[in-house]
């Protein structure tokens, strides 16, 4: 519970020291991809499905959102709903044939899924725009509150994060937590069990989907303008990045994660050229290394100095 | 887990095989295998390796459809239903080779041992209604009251890959124990037991009949079997070699060139 307290109490208190408009959008894509990181955290960290494709739900919703407001002339808030049932039927639909593969399969799989997806953006010109995208995507707005710009964007993506963060740590904390956990572990033993193994990773796979999309939303209507590229397999590649250094700590590994690779890009310039090769070492490393993650990696390696200390002077005495 | 009471026990024999065949490519794994497992007994499967032992438990369990016979389990056929729907109907297995979910700890192996028996989805996860909560609580209360059944009570809050391999057994057993089965199938649980250990599986199998649980049992432990099994089927290269009392299987002639003899 405290922990949550500190939470809120850091938000708010870093919306109000923050005035740079460059930073408080910074931080606000940090919170951006935390949602991405912690819907892939449920697929790929506890259920140990790995996805590939992440990056397509994130522009579905982004592009869905965008053309109902746009084209129809929705409100985005009608829209929003529309487009996470939208995207979660997607993501059904995907689920079922792609959760029968496994290992390098599902990777493949998935994978291809966000190329297609991406091909469709960048190729479907007269409703997506191609290459140069969708412009004048109205701002969320909220009575005389405007979600563009400014903290009002900051204070909304990080509530939403916050609840997302309560969504996950009650999903893991329960009967389906401990069914993800075991899918992870030993498929067959989840089915031995009697976990219905199929309808889970489905279930999961469409939960990840929606958060993305709900993402895709945020980021679709903050930003105002959206390009194919934003949702290329190179993102799909940094979500996972985010995951994997996260690691399945807990949630706030996720957010350590998202935080990381968004803010590596900025610091290092030179790293826009390398950006793909990056990512590839950054995840050789770690899994050979820290095959638990960044976070938990760093843990471990933090308690086993600290246990090392303790015992040490026993050794000494035998 | 109470006794049953006779009347709650309309079944005389809870699961019936009959004329189950199964192949693998070339490997007539099981050839034309049937029997009857007499409600509350323990029944043993034994059988040199490759037998068809493994092969068994996986058709009954659903793992593995025959590919002709039919398994009755209470009077429905169940041969080639999904293995969750075969779980909630009262059957549960352990394995030959422990699989255990290793990152969780003993007391949640047993938890998501309860899958069946609880009903909490996404939604109500996260809404965490008051029956979710009660739901919760309810479930771990029985999944220690297992734990200290199968004599694990202190070892909830360890990771199963952190305990020793005899105690994993158990805790498997419990996790097996967790979805309140009628018909249990145990894969060698003696395997890789020291001597106190097994003496204690021999225990606990026992109190797990007084229970009202039918046992099915795989297991080479032959004084163990003997000891505890009310009847015994031999499987030799996937068929039926002979089946009757203990006695009558120690005195079998076929049996024993063809299986006791050797070991
Ligand atoms: N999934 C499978 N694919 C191919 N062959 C299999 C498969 N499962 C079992 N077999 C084969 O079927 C035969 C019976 O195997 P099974 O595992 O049922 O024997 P078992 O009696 O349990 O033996 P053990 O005492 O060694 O455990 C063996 O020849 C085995 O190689
Ligand atoms: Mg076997």
């Amino acid at each position: 519970m405290y922990k949550r307290l500190v939470f809120i109490a850091v938000i708010v208190l870093t919306g109000q020291v923050v005035s740079n408009p460059y930073d408080l959008q910074l931080l606000t894509f940090i919170g951006i991809n935390t949602l991405l990181a912690l819907g892939l955290n449920m697929v790929m960290g506890y259920a140990g499905q790995i996805s590939l494709g992440h990056a397509a739900f994130f522009g579905l919703g982004a592009y869905t959102s965008s053309l109902l407001t746009i084209h129809l002339d929705w409100s985005p808030w009608l829209a929003l709903p529309f487009t996470l049932v939208f995207v979660g039927i997607v993501a059904f639909l995907v689920a079922l044939p792609m959760l029968r593969l496994s290992g390098y399969y599902l990777g493949m799989g998935t994978l291809a899924f966000g190329m297609i997806v991406f091909f469709i953006f960048l190729q479907w010109r007269s409703l997506t725009g191609g290459d140069s995208g969708l412009i004048g995507i109205p701002p969320l707005t909220l009575g005389p509150i405007s979600f563009e710009f400014g903290a009002a964007p900051f204070y909304l993506v990080w509530g939403i994060v916050f609840l997302s963060f309560i969504v996950c740590e009650r999903l893991i904390d329960s009967r389906i937590g401990r069914a993800l956990r075991s899918l992870h572990d030993s498929e067959r033993a989840s089915a031995a069990v009697g976990i219905n193994t199929s309808r889970l990773k489905v279930q999961v796979f469409v939960f990840g989907g929606v958060l993305a999309a709900l993402a895709g939303f945020l980021y679709a209507h903050m930003v105002t303008f959206i390009s194919p590229q934003t949702f290329d397999f190179l993102m799909s590649v940094k979500i996972v990045t985010m995951v994997v250094i996260g690691g399945m700590a807990s949630v706030w590994g996720s957010l350590f994660g998202a935080a990381l690779l968004t803010l590596l890009p900025e610091w290092l310039h030179v790293f826009a050229e390398y950006e793909m090769i990056i990512y590839g070492l950054i995840l050789v490393v770690i899994m050979i290394f820290l095959p638990q993650g960044l976070t938990r990696g760093l843990l471990d390696i933090y308690e086993h100095f600290k246990s090392r200390r303790k015992t040490l002077p026993k050794s000494h005495e035998g | 887990m109470s006794i049953s009471s006779p009347e709650e026990k309309p079944f005389q024999k809870v699961m019936k095989v009959e004329g189950v065949s199964k192949a693998f490519g070339g490997i007539q794994a099981l050839q034309d295998v049937s029997f009857q497992i007499e409600a509350g007994h323990i029944h043993a499967v034994i059988g040199p390796n490759g037998a068809g032992k493994t092969t068994l438990f996986n058709i009954i369990m659903g793992a593995y459809a025959p590919d002709s016979g039919r398994v009755i389990y209470k009077e429905k056929e169940i041969q080639g239903r999904k293995v969750h729907e075969i779980v909630s109907m009262g059957i549960s297995r352990t394995f030959q080779n422990v699989e255990l979910f290793g990152s969780l700890t003993a007391l949640e192996n047993v938890l998501v041992g309860r899958h069946v028996r609880t009903r909490c989805g996404f939604l109500s996860a996260v809404a965490r209604w008051p029956w979710v909560k009660e739901e919760e609580k309810a479930a771990r209360e029985k999944a220690l009251e297992i734990l200290d059944f199968v004599g694990l009570k202190k070892t909830g809050h360890s990771r199963s890959v952190d305990l020793p391999f005899g105690w994993q057994r158990f805790l498997e057993i419990a996790r097996a124990l967790a979805s309140e089965p009628q018909l249990m199938l145990l894969d060698e649980p003696a395997s890789g037991l020291n001597a106190v250990e097994t003496q204690q599986l021999g225990e606990l199998l026992i109190h797990i009949k007084e229970r009202g649980v039918t046992i099915l049992l795989v297991e080479h432990d032959m004084s163990l079997t003997m000891a505890i099994s009310n009847e015994i089927l031999v499987l030799h290269q996937g068929r039926r070699l002979a089946e009757g009392s203990p006695r009558e299987i120690q005195d079998n002639e076929t049996v024993i060139s063809a299986y006791l003899g050797k070991v």
